[in-house]
């Protein structure tokens, strides 16, 4: 598009122009443009390309957005519209750098400058980092950054953006207080809002908009207060003119009721002669087969009337339709004069009528201008939820009503005789102020009208076609005119009826074929089943991806308390950066990967071709032990380690599964489990383990586990060696180094000599008793905690699994044993083992859980003094025999 | 970004590995077929953009792995999903015998309703196993329409999706014009206590 000269700018932008292009080698001087060969165009020629002609880039200025972590280039760009006369701020996307078509250049966001517009300049602002907040009409404030150094020429600089902006600012709001102009930003709906779809939509309108003729038909009748019933005669002379039946009418009149009457009629009364009015009109029309009307709107202001009728078959093609008045007159709101309007959409076309009556004299063509140009700038359309829509948002505009223009001769001009000629309305017309107004475009710029063919339309003696023979001896005048603006209109007629004489004015009916934009359904549909399709296939295209080497991790044989690694590659093989992370799974995981792994790293950016290793380390060890059998027992076929989900941000998850063989070991087994064993653990495989867990017969192979019992043994042979051990016990402790000799030892029944030191002896026993998913104690871990005495104790340790039953005697025999020799501490042993075979999560934080452990504990493993094991005896005796299993 | 739709809505792809769920998707969405199998190891998705009744659906659709091992993992894809596509391979009679299971995996997992059954690889008699009529008794017992289509030779598949499309749109819709019923009853509720209030006084 290549902008008019008359653009104030020009001369201005040629200068910038002239600036950047003296920056590069190659031009010296600024007056040689005309010899330099076609140059590359300037960023705010670029810019401007994208904007109307009525539309002006100000200034642009170089401030880029950080999106995600990337850096988006952009320009905001000042622009001003004549049309609305307001001011907006276009925030631009740069697709590619530097620019050198305006396509590159993307809208992502438009900003009024209006009442609520924001410019802030954000507190964190630093000498590196420059950044400020734009928002508007209550939306959340959107952040700009900005180089400290431009690197366009044409670029202001932040502190002259700045004062642009409040300048602008600052004038729309001192324009909104004096409302003496319609200001509106209707102009960037085309800019605002606009999705891909759209956009692309409206380029490829031509494939779907047909233009439908349709018949639109214009009357006005000044009819000097007479009521329709005193008007017997037929008015299809004025509304039934022309070769075919109207799609619509727009009848006008003027003058329906005097002022004084209107002002004593109540409204029903009011209410019923504009109907008895529209009535007469309906029963006017053009009549033909098929063809009925009914009446879409009428609005009345005082005694103007307008009224809308269409075809009914057209109704449904009607979109939208409103009216507003802009009353003049008497202290400019009695609206004896002013204006009415009807603004209705059709199909995709938007159509205005209005109807005014302006003041009356010869004299007083300045008042008729003003009240013209008053109704031109007040005629607002306001629709719920949309900004309204002026007079000159519509594609064709029909202004009628009694204008009151006269017919100005110059002094000593002689009026022509009889009016009867077209040669005598020709020189009649000269002398017509409306068109000289016209001429001199003091009033209804941009309309058009067409010949007058028709004597002068007032003043008549009513009932007559005299003009007026009263004492004031009116001058004859055109004052009820026709006028359009808008493409595509023919004018088919106009011309006045004389056969009609109720009024001092004759009545005057203008007939056009209007061709209207219209959405042909069939092509639109296909056309927007189009473009979605390429939309969508570009969303889909663009979605991020990336490749995973592995989505099996096969750790192979997996052992208790060895850790072991493997990796994967991911790969970045889509053309946009791509953020990935681990995703964070429901509970009770509540974290990205189970307790036996350790994924590094959860999250990270790849760039366009680029590749990251992830590293996942495993290790089953006391803590995550209790887990993994759980897991295993509770799913359904083989188990997997874990599978981790790796969400592509914005894109697909990629699932990775975690794979390899537990090797059984004892430690986290349960005594039952144990006991149902029939060869070491180290000969059974994963899913035999898993049957023997989940084996629920009361059948047993051994009394209690032989991995129990053989520590047990090791450490009873130990005599003075075991001083000093159950000194504390924390699982979450590293593992001595000689434990997985220990494990082994165990898991294979060795009949080797024990591999380590009572220590780690002890440190194996406090393992094989705490990992197992239940407390040794369970179900009964609630009812011992409280229970009274060693007795009532007693009576539900005898309900225990007969496995479970005998470790916990076997091990208070030990451990009494050890006690009594002073190997260790009563009060240490008893709080550890009390924790231990009564863990529970559930009373762990009661207060006095640790001392009702111990308690317990003592109960059992107590070498009282004589009186005292009495008191202990007859249970203590009992159970005696059954220790030596 | 501007919204360019009237509604969106996430549509899930559920059914036994290896009966056609990303096959149908992607004929749906690129309009395309490709021969070789690539077992899906996670969940993809598409978007597509429908018109239905002058009203801009954008769907997302969700296509899920189908292994046994993801079952877990993928019934968290459920949470907001507006409608559910389960698929079954009519030349393969467990994917049949499985629906159920699916079915128990919707019921499990999410409250919507809105569900078709699909009845994929429908371009072969000679393979076909599960018979038209089974597949409808069942589908009449369970309350859910059945498509019988095919990804390969592009048949029905986007009728199917059309179907539930248009399931979840009027289900949308109907409970969004209930919310509104009840609106008004709340406030013609409010008025008639304030007149029995007036009475009482």
């Amino acid at each position: 598009m290549e902008r008019g000269s008359n653009f104030p700018n020009a001369a201005n932008a040629a200068s910038t122009m002239a600036t950047a292009t003296a920056t590069t080698p190659t031009s010296t001087t600024t007056t040689a443009t005309a010899a330099v060969p076609p140059k590359r165009k300037t960023t705010m020629e670029l810019v401007q390309q994208r904007f109307k002609s009525d539309e002006e880039v100000q200034l642009i200025f170089e401030a880029y957005q950080i999106i995600g972590q990337e850096h988006v280039e952009g320009l905001l760009t000042l622009v001003s519209s004549s049309k609305g006369g307001t001011y907006a701020l276009v925030s631009f996307t740069l697709l590619r750098t530097p620019l050198t078509v305006s396509n590159d250049l993307k809208i992502n966001k438009v900003f009024p400058i209006n009442k609520s517009f924001q410019l802030t300049k954000d507190a964190k602002s630093s000498i590196t980092q420059q950044q400020f907040d734009l928002s508007t009409d209550d939306e959340r404030p959107i952040k700009y950054y900005y180089h400290p150094i431009k690197t366009d020429m044409e670029s202001v600089d932040y502190e002259e953006f700045v004062a642009h902006i409040y300048s602008c600012k600052k004038s729309m709001s001192s324009a909104e207080t004096h409302e003496e102009k319609v200001l509106n930003f209707r102009w960037l709906d085309d800019y605002r809002e606009i999705g891909e779809v759209k956009q692309e939509l409206k380029k490829r309108e031509s494939q779907y908009i047909v233009y439908r003729d349709i018949t639109i038909y214009c009357a006005t009748w000044n009819v000097n207060n007479r009521p329709c019933w005193e008007n017997t005669s037929s008015l299809q002379p004025w509304l039934a003119r022309g070769e075919n039946a109207p799609h619509i009418y727009a009848i006008g009149l003027q003058e329906f009721e005097t002022i004084t009457k209107i002002m004593m009629l109540n409204s029903n009364q009011l209410q019923m002669y504009t109907s008895q009015w529209i009535r007469k009109m309906m029963e006017n029309l053009h009549t033909e087969n098929g063809i009925e009307y009914e009446e879409l709107m009428s609005v009345r202001l005082s005694g103007i009337i307008l009224a809308i009728i269409v075809r009914k078959q057209l109704r449904p093609h009607i979109l939208r339709c409103c009216i507003h008045k802009v009353p003049r007159g008497f202290l400019n709101a009695v609206g004896n004069k002013g204006g009415v309007g009807v603004s209705l959409q059709l199909n995709e076309a938007n159509l205005c009528f209005i109807n005014s009556h302006l003041p009356a004299h010869m004299e007083n063509i300045t008042a008729r201008n003003e009240d013209y140009g008053i109704i031109e700038n007040d005629m607002r359309f306001e629709e719920e939820g949309r900004p309204f829509r002026t007079i000159s948002d519509h594609d064709h505009i029909f202004w009628l009503g009694d204008l009151n223009y006269r017919i100005q001769e110059p002094p000593g001009y002689q009026r022509p005789g009889p009016m009867s000629d077209a040669s005598t309305f020709e020189q009649l017309l000269q002398y017509d102020q409306l068109r000289n107004e016209m001429r001199h475009d003091r009033c209804f710029r941009g309309y058009m009208e067409g010949d007058i063919k028709f004597a002068p339309t007032y003043k008549y003696d009513v009932d007559t076609d005299t003009y007026d023979t009263s004492e004031k001896q009116r001058a004859p005048a055109y004052c009820d005119r026709v006028l359009w603006k808008g493409k595509r209109i023919e004018q088919l007629d106009y011309n006045s009826v004389m056969e009609i004489r109720q009024s001092d004015h004759k009545p005057v009916y203008a007939i056009f074929q209007v061709q209207i934009k219209t959405r042909d359904e069939a092509k639109y549909k296909r056309v927007q089943e189009e473009v979605l399709k390429a939309v969508d296939k570009r969303e889909n295209d663009n979605q991020p991806q990336i490749l995973a080497s592995k989505t099996v991790i096969d750790f192979g044989l997996v052992r208790f308390n060895e850790h072991s690694t493997r990796d994967f590659n991911v790969y970045n093989n889509c053309s946009q950066q791509v953020d990935f992370k681990f995703k964070v799974k429901d509970a009770p995981i509540n974290d990205i990967c189970e307790k036996w792994l350790r994924v590094d790293p959860c999250s990270d950016s790849l760039m366009i071709d680029s590749e990251r290793s992830i590293q996942l380390r495993m290790l089953v060890d006391p803590n995550s032990i209790t887990g993994l059998l759980r897991k295993m027992c509770t799913t359904r076929g083989k188990c997997d380690f874990d599978i981790l989900i790796l969400h592509v941000e914005s894109g697909r998850d990629i699932f990775i599964t975690v794979t390899g063989e537990y090797q059984p070991c004892c430690f986290g087994l349960s005594m039952e489990t144990m006991c149902r064993t029939n060869r070491p653990i180290c000969e059974y495989r994963q899913e035999e383990i898993k049957e023997l867990m989940n084996d629920v017969s009361p059948e047993y192979r051994v009394t209690m586990p032989r991995e129990f019992f053989l520590l047990i043994d090791y450490l009873h042979k130990q005599g003075d060696r075991l001083r000093g051990i159950f000194q504390s016990y924390d699982r979450r402790k590293a593992l001595s180094a000689k434990f997985n000799d220990v494990r082994d030892w165990l898991d294979t029944w060795s009949e080797a000599e024990f591999p380590g030191t009572p220590e780690t002896a002890a440190e194996a026993l406090l393992l094989l008793l705490d990992l197992p998913d239940q407390a040794l104690l369970e179900p009964f871990v609630k009812d011992l905690l409280i229970s009274k005495s060693k007795s009532e104790a007693m009576e539900l340790i005898a309900l225990l699994s007969p496995p479970k039953r005998n470790v916990f005697m076997h091990l208070c025999m030990f451990l009494r044993e050890g006690i009594e020799r002073h190997d260790y501490e009563l009060s240490n042993v008893a709080s550890i083992f009390g924790r231990i075979l009564l863990r529970s999560s559930e009373y762990a934080m009661t207060i006095d859980y640790a001392n009702r452990c111990s308690e317990f504990m003592r109960r059992f493993i107590y070498i009282e003094t004589s009186d005292a094991i009495v008191g202990g005896n007859g249970h203590g005796g009992a159970t005696g025999p059954s220790l030596q299993t | 970004m501007a919204r360019h739709f009237d509604h969106m809505f996430k549509l899930l792809i559920i059914g036994d590995s290896g009966v056609g769920k990303s096959s149908l998707l992607i004929r749906f969405s690129d309009d395309t077929f490709s021969g070789s199998y690539i077992t899906t190891i996670g969940v993809d998705f598409k978007i597509r953009t429908v018109v239905i009744d002058g009203l801009r659906v954008k769907l997302q659709i969700w296509d899920t792995a189908g292994q046994e091992r993801f079952r877990t993992i993928t019934s968290t894809y459920y949470r907001g999903t507006h409608g559910v596509i389960i698929v079954y391979d009519v030349t393969n009679g467990d994917s049949f015998a499985n629906v159920r299971r699916w079915l128990e995996e919707i019921q499990n997992n999410c409250d919507v309703v809105n569900k078709v059954l699909v009845g994929n690889k429908n371009d072969d008699p000679d393979r076909k196993v599960v018979i038209t009529e089974d597949a409808e008794r069942f589908a009449r017992q369970m309350d859910i329409q059945l498509f019988e289509t095919s990804a390969k030779d592009n048949l029905n598949v986007e009728d199917m999706f059309l179907s539930i499309t248009r399931q979840v749109l009027s289900h949308k819709l109907r409970t969004a014009s209930d919310e509104q019923q009840k609106d008004r009853i709340v406030v013609s509720n409010k008025k008639g206590n304030r007149k029995s209030n007036k009475c009482c006084s």
